[in-house]
């Protein structure tokens, strides 16, 4: 009754009311993620070093109550999964189906919520207000500030799925009230934005697939080759190659922070930094042991070879109060030295350097840069990462598959095959995508294979908690 | 092909007869304690031609060189004129870099026409096609012996050095600092006549800095870095005043004043015309006008004003002792300046003439280091100092370099 009442006019400014919202501004609509896993609860207590750290700015918003999700319905009820589990048939986006559209849209929201792991994602922020009512919070402002920027964090993840779902819920009721108004215009208006919603669904779910706490990160992407000599010390020269093309293909900056040439061809190990929005996040899918079958250009006897080479990917964490503390102390500084009496006797351009941290043994060598300052500096970058990437699967105390470092890469695990004799093909082991053009594949379009193992890892695992 | 795979690339095989020489530098990082000093990688090779008495004599020099000092007399040949090499094709290019290497001395090499401008300085006026810049790329890569890496690190550099470096708006066409047959010369005579990197570019990499270098100044020295910190962990250094004698570049003198407060100043001397021209141009380059004065004479003889004021004084004054000279690695021996190498007989005479001074110029409490040619020569300097002078010094101490040789002398005026 209520709704035959509303005129056209208030129809129209419905309308454009949604409209205004409709676009969501941000790309992703994942911000930075933090290391939830870091975060023990309330009793947590934290080092006395952060103690003494003054006041930050703190974001108080978000000591507010446990945010009260419920799930929007339309006017006669309906939620998201609700509309999907109609088995409403989904045609193509072409079809002026609304049906067809609100089905597919609600199948994709159902999708990103399985992506950001909802059930767990709304436990999670509840647990957070909980600590954030504690009166005693902010006595501890570092451990203050974590929890309420992984609540914010966690809200804007809640809030941008829930307008969307909002959002789908107020076209359906406008597309039938249009119809039972028979207002044409206003029909055709809201077709058009579920078809709009549609297609921004599809973005929604891939970059739902980079929802990882560390996902939206630069990493060091390490190559590494296998035993077999001049033949893997090529293959891991391709790899690395490979990888470079793919990063700048995306966009990224990307720098060559160690490299250990071959004594004829190749690398026996090389590390690259890759800079960007989300490198992480993809470059994670690649972590594993490259394989390569062709006929060796090496082999006079043109026999067939395989080789082997390793890859690791080590986010670069951003945010200093998740990150390792070092103490100078604990450092042991290398640099390169040709022998010799030195000082005035020797010209070099040889300037690596070496930084030890003693007390995990852990290494970082830099190399590259032109003076030995900057690559104490290259070198400590890559250290720290190493040393928070250790502190992350210490503290999460799970298995860490995305951020293994080589060493712990064991042979055996073998993500990708690529063949380029007697047959041509690539194929990925762990989600049997392949393609058989393995040229483009080697110069960089890796993508296809990156969403493939997104998309698989995180879809297949029903547990939503 | 990016460059990537290009320095990947199995090099040509006419290039297996390798100048001892150009081995590749014990790229072993050791650890700080426990030091290999045996491994003496850079010797004159005497010849890196394919004749089989070349190869014969290229053993012997390697044999010889392990136990004596190294050999240049038989190879020393007479001076080429000083013509720029024809640009290169690839083929004869091989041929080419296989020559022997022709020694030069400072003299000879002051004699090619050469803008005095730094290399990495000079306007990116030069237009190059991307093709050509390829080519060329090709061509100096084919040139560098396979157990000679660190020449395609250099080949970056110097492309880097070269290039415009505001982004290119037109990627077909590369903006060069000179034209493509000048930058093919000077690759030839880095390979060949292993002219140093650094003059060829123009610079060295220093600390923090780009210090601007040129034939007639000292490289600074990775070694010498350590002096600015030390000057650094002196108590109240910012305000004080500070004296960098023989300054060469000018890389002490700068990085020193770009860690002082307002009130801090440095006096460099140095008694090269060269280095005192270089030197103003590095503490232009950084605006420490303010800050760094340049004087122009022999070690405290420019600074009687400031006699007994001074909070230190530093120096890296010429150490090596006359005899060593001539075995000296051919890019230092062939091509730096002696006057910033020839410390005398037993390379002391320079080194005893600053301790001379340094009592009246330093005011009570001052700092002195110095750097030495190594282990002896600083506990040398150290017992004679604390012995000679008791009643004038303090905490005099020889320093460990970070290849733990005692590389430099320090203590404190009473
Ligand atoms: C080994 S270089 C050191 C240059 C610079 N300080 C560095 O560390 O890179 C020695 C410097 O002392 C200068 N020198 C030689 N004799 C000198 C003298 N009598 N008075 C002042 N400077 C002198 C040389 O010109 C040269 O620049």
């Amino acid at each position: 009754m209520a709704s035959r009442l509303l005129t056209r006019s208030t129809a129209a400014v419905l309308l454009s009311h949604l409209r205004s919202r409709a676009p969501n501004p941000t790309h992703h609509i994942l911000p930075h993620g933090t290391a939830m896993s870091s975060l023990l609860g309330p009793t947590h207590g934290l080092p006395a070093t952060a103690r003494s750290c003054p006041l930050r700015e703190p974001a108080r918003w978000f000591s507010s109550p446990a945010p009260v999700v419920e799930a929007p319905r339309t006017a006669d009820g309906m939620t998201v999964d609700a509309i999907a589990d109609k088995g409403w048939t989904i045609l193509a986006e072409a079809e002026s189906d609304w049906r067809s559209h609100a089905a597919a849209v609600a199948q994709s929201i159902k999708l990103i919520k399985k992506r950001l792991k909802w059930k767990w994602l709304l436990e999670r922020s509840k647990q957070l207000a909980v600590v954030l009512e504690r009166p005693d919070l902010w006595e501890d402002p570092v451990f203050a500030g974590k929890v309420s920027r992984e609540q914010g964090e966690l809200m804007g993840k809640i809030k941008s799925v829930n307008q969307f779902e909002q959002e789908l819920m107020e076209h359906i009721d406008m597309l039938r009230l249009a119809r039972e108004e028979g207002d044409n215009e206003l029909e055709t208006e809201s077709m058009r934005a579920l078809a709009d919603m549609r297609r921004n669904a599809k973005e929604k779910e891939l970059n739902a697939l980079l929802s990882g706490d560390n996902d939206s990160y630069p990493c060091f992407i390490e190559v590494q080759a296998g035993a077999g000599g001049i033949e893997s010390m090529d293959w891991a020269a391709m790899v690395m190659n490979m990888y470079r093309s793919w990063a700048q293909r995306r966009g990224y900056a990307v720098t060559v922070v160690e490299e250990m040439p071959g004594e004829v061809a190749g690398i026996k190990r090389a590390t690259i930094k890759v800079d960007g929005d989300y490198a992480f996040g993809y470059a994670k899918s690649e972590i594993g042991v490259h394989r390569l079958v062709r006929i060796s250009p090496f082999d006079s006897g043109k026999r067939r070879h395989t080789s082997f080479a390793a890859v690791a990917v080590i986010p670069i964490l951003g945010d200093a109060s998740s990150r390792y503390q070092i103490n100078d102390s604990d450092l042991r500084i290398e640099r390169f030295r040709s022998g010799g009496p030195g000082g005035q006797h020797a010209n070099t351009t040889e300037s690596a350097v070496r930084i030890v941290h003693i007390p995990t043994g852990t290494t970082a060598t830099c190399q590259n840069e032109r003076s030995q300052h900057m690559n104490k500096a290259s070198a400590m970058a890559v250290l720290q990462s190493r040393l928070d990437q250790l502190e992350i699967t210490r503290q999460a105390q799970m298995n860490a598959e995305h951020t293994q470092s080589l060493s712990e890469i064991s042979w055996g695990n073998q993500i990708r095959s690529y063949v380029l004799h007697p047959y041509r093909m690539v194929k990925d082991l762990r989600t049997n995508y392949e393609v058989s053009d393995p040229d483009s594949v080697l110069e960089g379009d890796l993508d296809d294979f990156i969403f493939n193992f997104l998309s698989s890892s995180l879809d297949k695992d029903d547990g939503n908690v | 092909m990016n460059e990537f795979s290009l320095l990947l690339k199995p090099s040509p095989s006419a290039h297996r007869r390798l100048s001892p020489a150009h081995a590749p530098s014990s790229s072993s990082l050791q650890p700080c304690n426990g030091c290999n000093r045996s491994s003496a990688i850079f010797l004159l090779s005497p010849s890196s031609s394919l004749s089989l008495e070349a190869e014969a004599k290229s053993e012997e020099a390697m044999l010889l060189s392990r136990s004596t000092r190294p050999i240049l007399s038989p190879f020393l040949r007479k001076p080429k004129p000083s013509r720029l090499p024809k640009p290169f094709s690839s083929a004869s290019a091989s041929a080419s870099a296989l020559t022997p290497p022709t020694p030069r001395s400072p003299a000879t090499t002051a004699h090619v026409p050469e803008d005095p401008t730094p290399l990495f300085l000079r306007p990116p006026t030069h237009p190059v096609p991307a093709p050509s810049l390829a080519a060329f790329r090709r061509r100096a890569a084919a040139l560098v012996p396979p157990n000679a890496p660190h020449l395609h690190r250099h080949l970056r550099w110097l492309l880097a050095d070269a290039s415009s470096s505001t982004a290119n708006p037109d990627p077909a066409v590369h903006l060069l600092r000179a034209p493509l047959d000048e930058l093919e010369a000077l690759w030839l005579r880095h390979v060949r006549d292993r002219r140093p990197f650094q003059y060829v570019v123009g610079n060295e990499h220093w600390r923090d800095l780009v210090v601007a270098v040129r034939d007639g100044v000292l490289i600074p020295r990775p070694e010498t870095e350590a002096v600015v910190d030390m000057v650094g962990s002196v108590e109240g250094f910012g305000d004080g005043w500070w004296a960098d004698l023989g300054t060469g570049s000018g890389a002490i003198a700068v990085a020193v004043a770009r860690m002082l407060g307002p009130r801090g100043r440095v006096f460099a001397t140095d008694v090269s015309e060269v280095a005192v021209e270089v030197a103003r141009l590095n503490v232009e380059r950084y605006g420490m006008q303010d800050k760094v004065e340049i004087r122009h004479g022999s070690w405290f003889e420019p600074l009687e004003d400031v006699k007994g004021k001074l909070m230190g004084v530093i120096s890296n004054p010429p150490y090596i002792p006359t005899d060593d000279l001539p075995g000296l690695q051919p890019e230092v021996g062939w091509h730096e300046p002696k006057l910033a190498l020839d410390g005398g007989k037993d390379g002391l005479d320079h080194l005893l003439h600053l301790c001379e001074g340094l009592s009246s110029a330093l005011k009570p409490g001052g700092f002195f280091v110095f750097e030495t040619n190594g282990d002896k020569q600083s506990e040398f300097l150290a017992d004679f100092i604390s012995t000679k002078w008791s009643s004038s010094f303090c905490n005099v101490e020889a320093v460990l370099d970070f290849a733990d040789i005692k590389r430099f002398v320090r203590g404190y005026r009473r």
